[in-house]
């Protein structure tokens, strides 16, 4: 409730900004661009299951304006496996590990990308995870070997796991002016740094372009935890065997007397 | 409400948490096992990662096992001088273990080989357990039936190395339980189990020591070689999550103390047959699962 009250509160203001004294600013020879996030510091605490954010934003445009907005998360060396039958069970018998995944690829649109911009504009600006320049680590695998079917599992695997998806029809425009999209960050979100991609385009040729940035980070007593975990592995390790060696003397006591 | 793992990285309802830990502690009162068998593939089709799932089931056993050495202990039905030889080679087995996790982990095959292992292991064992189980049954129903040796010597006895063991009743050479003790080690560090589904007939067939000492003996060296596995995983992947850990020993607690109760109103055959039946059930689940086509022959991971 709060949160709904928050994301209309946030939307009244940007239109108040427009229709005010800020409105003057922005309208110019060049397209003007703002945009701003509800949150722009998640924290993953102890009851994170997962959590929308709302990213708002104006720019001069007009009618049948379009808006596109990419967000990709941390990079890193992911894995793709491929199971095959060997003796009637099933093995993992080929693998790649890509040097850069994003792992968090999400786009946003205001009616399909193919309506928005061709595809020669889409590879161009570097648009849709067909056209991420993905790297492997190992050279005996080219792009050739491992043929169209490898690239498509991995978006296929991602988009399962609520990864890298594409929205088409998220983002509403209002009067050319005013956009809102709201932003799924799932459960399994990474930590770290997050780039968020916003551009305007009119029929197909881009305006102006902005960049803003999402902090994703552990908090609270999961963070301190983990971060026990990783600083000071040997006396974590000490510490959870001498609290199970407790909890379990513990127990025994607690429950012979009763 | 959801509670996010810090280490395992997932975010799962407290109650299913909990309520898994009880479960799990309830069957592992019920039957005198310690549940790791069952605890560590639930933890993974819950989505745990398996390497978190073993680590932490290693730490959560730690637990268990000295709640339930204590009674043995107090009862005097722990061989230190076994445990003793048991816990070197456990020590000795597990940390093996936990170097062969990483490897394989890094290969990428580390779940194919727990399942096979825990296909193979359950399998055998659980098959064992249900014909020694249905035979115990149908001898009590023939009254006067004949008690066999205790138990027979055969060229094992005869390996370097001897020692008396007098709580067990045994002179046999140290590198008999040493060498059982390493490989249930090794199968501990890699299934998340304790690894007394295993020992504890092996102690008896073929180190033919009484039943009396076996289960105390078996739970006093469990307690160090999941120790082992724990600080040992802590160091090297830091894959122990004590959230998570905590959580089921908070559920393990309570479930195993109604599990014993209704333990006692149950006959001993016939709690062996129904163990038996839970462990080839688990057996087949992941063999199931190893055999049948997967929906998407390609699956991602993201590396750290």
């Amino acid at each position: 409730m709060i949160r709904q009250l928050l994301k209309v509160s946030l939307f009244l203001g940007t239109l108040l900004a427009l229709t005010s004294g800020a409105y003057a600013q922005i309208v110019g020879k060049d397209t003007v661009l703002v945009a701003d996030i509800s949150e722009d510091n998640v924290g993953i605490t102890t009851t994170f299951h997962g959590t929308n954010l709302l990213l708002f934003g104006a720019m001069t445009g007009e009618a049948g304006d379009d808006v596109v907005i990419i967000i990709s998360g941390p990079d890193g060396p992911t894995a793709l496996r491929r199971k095959e039958r060997v003796g009637g069970i099933w093995i993992n018998t080929q693998s790649v590990t890509y040097k850069n995944a994003p792992s968090y690829y999400h786009i946003f649109s205001n009616r399909p990308l193919a309506d928005v911009l061709t595809p020669s504009e889409q590879d161009r600006l570097k648009i849709g995870y067909q056209h991420l320049p993905l790297s492997t680590d190992d050279s005996s695998i080219t792009d050739d070997a491992l043929g169209g079917e490898w690239k498509e599992a991995l978006a296929r695997t991602m988009r399962d796991a609520d990864l890298w998806r594409d929205h088409p029809n998220a983002i509403s425009v209002m009067a050319g002016a005013l956009f809102r999209v709201d932003v799924p960050l799932p459960k399994n979100v990474r930590t770290g740094a997050y780039d968020v991609r916003i551009l305007h385009f009119r029929d197909g040729v881009l305006l102006s372009e902005k960049f803003n940035s999402i902090n994703v980070s552990k908090q609270g007593f999961g963070a301190l935890i983990y971060r026990f975990a990783h600083e000071y592995s040997l006396f974590y390790g000490i510490f959870a065997v001498l609290f199970a060696v407790a909890s379990g003397w513990l127990a025994a006591v607690a429950f012979r007397r009763s | 409400m959801y509670i996010y793992l810090p280490i395992a990285e997932v975010s799962l309802h407290i109650a299913v948490v909990i309520g898994l830990g009880g479960g799990v502690g309830f069957l592992s009162g019920l039957f005198g096992v310690g549940g790791g068998f069952l605890m560590t593939p639930l933890l993974i089709f819950l989505g745990v990662p398996s390497a978190v799932a073993v680590a932490t089931e290693a730490n959560q056993i730690v637990a268990s096992s000295v709640s339930g050495v204590l009674a043995h202990w107090r009862r005097g039905n722990v061989d230190f001088k076994m445990g003793g030889v048991l816990l070197a080679g456990g020590v000795f087995g597990s940390t093996l273990g936990v170097w062969l996790f990483a490897l394989l982990q890094e290969i990428g095959q580390i779940d194919l080989v727990i399942r096979l292992s825990y296909v193979v292991f359950l399998g055998i064992i659980g098959g064992l357990m249900l014909i020694e189980s249905a035979r115990a049954i149908l001898r009590a129903r023939q009254a006067g039936a004949k008690r066999g040796k205790l138990h027979q010597h055969n060229f094992l006895h005869g390996l370097p190395f001897k020692m008396r063991f007098r709580k067990s009743k045994l002179y046999i050479s140290a590198l008999l339980p040493f060498t059982l003790a390493a490989f249930v080690g090794v199968l501990s560090a890699i299934m998340g189990v304790g690894g007394g589904f295993i020992l504890v007939p092996a102690m008896i067939y073929i180190l033919g020591m009484p039943t009396s000492v076996v289960v105390g003996t078996s739970l006093f060296q469990i307690i160090f070689v999941t120790a082992n596995v724990t600080i040992l995983q802590s160091v090297q992947t830091q894959t122990v999550d004590f959230m998570l850990a905590g959580l089921l020993l908070l559920g393990a607690v309570v479930g195993a103390q109604f599990g014993s109760r209704f333990g006692a109103l149950l006959k001993g055959e016939q709690l062996r047959g129904l163990l038996a039946l839970m462990v080839l059930a688990v057996s087949l689940k992941l063999a199931f699962d190893l055999v049948i086509t997967p929906t998407d022959l390609f699956a991602v991971e993201i590396l750290k």
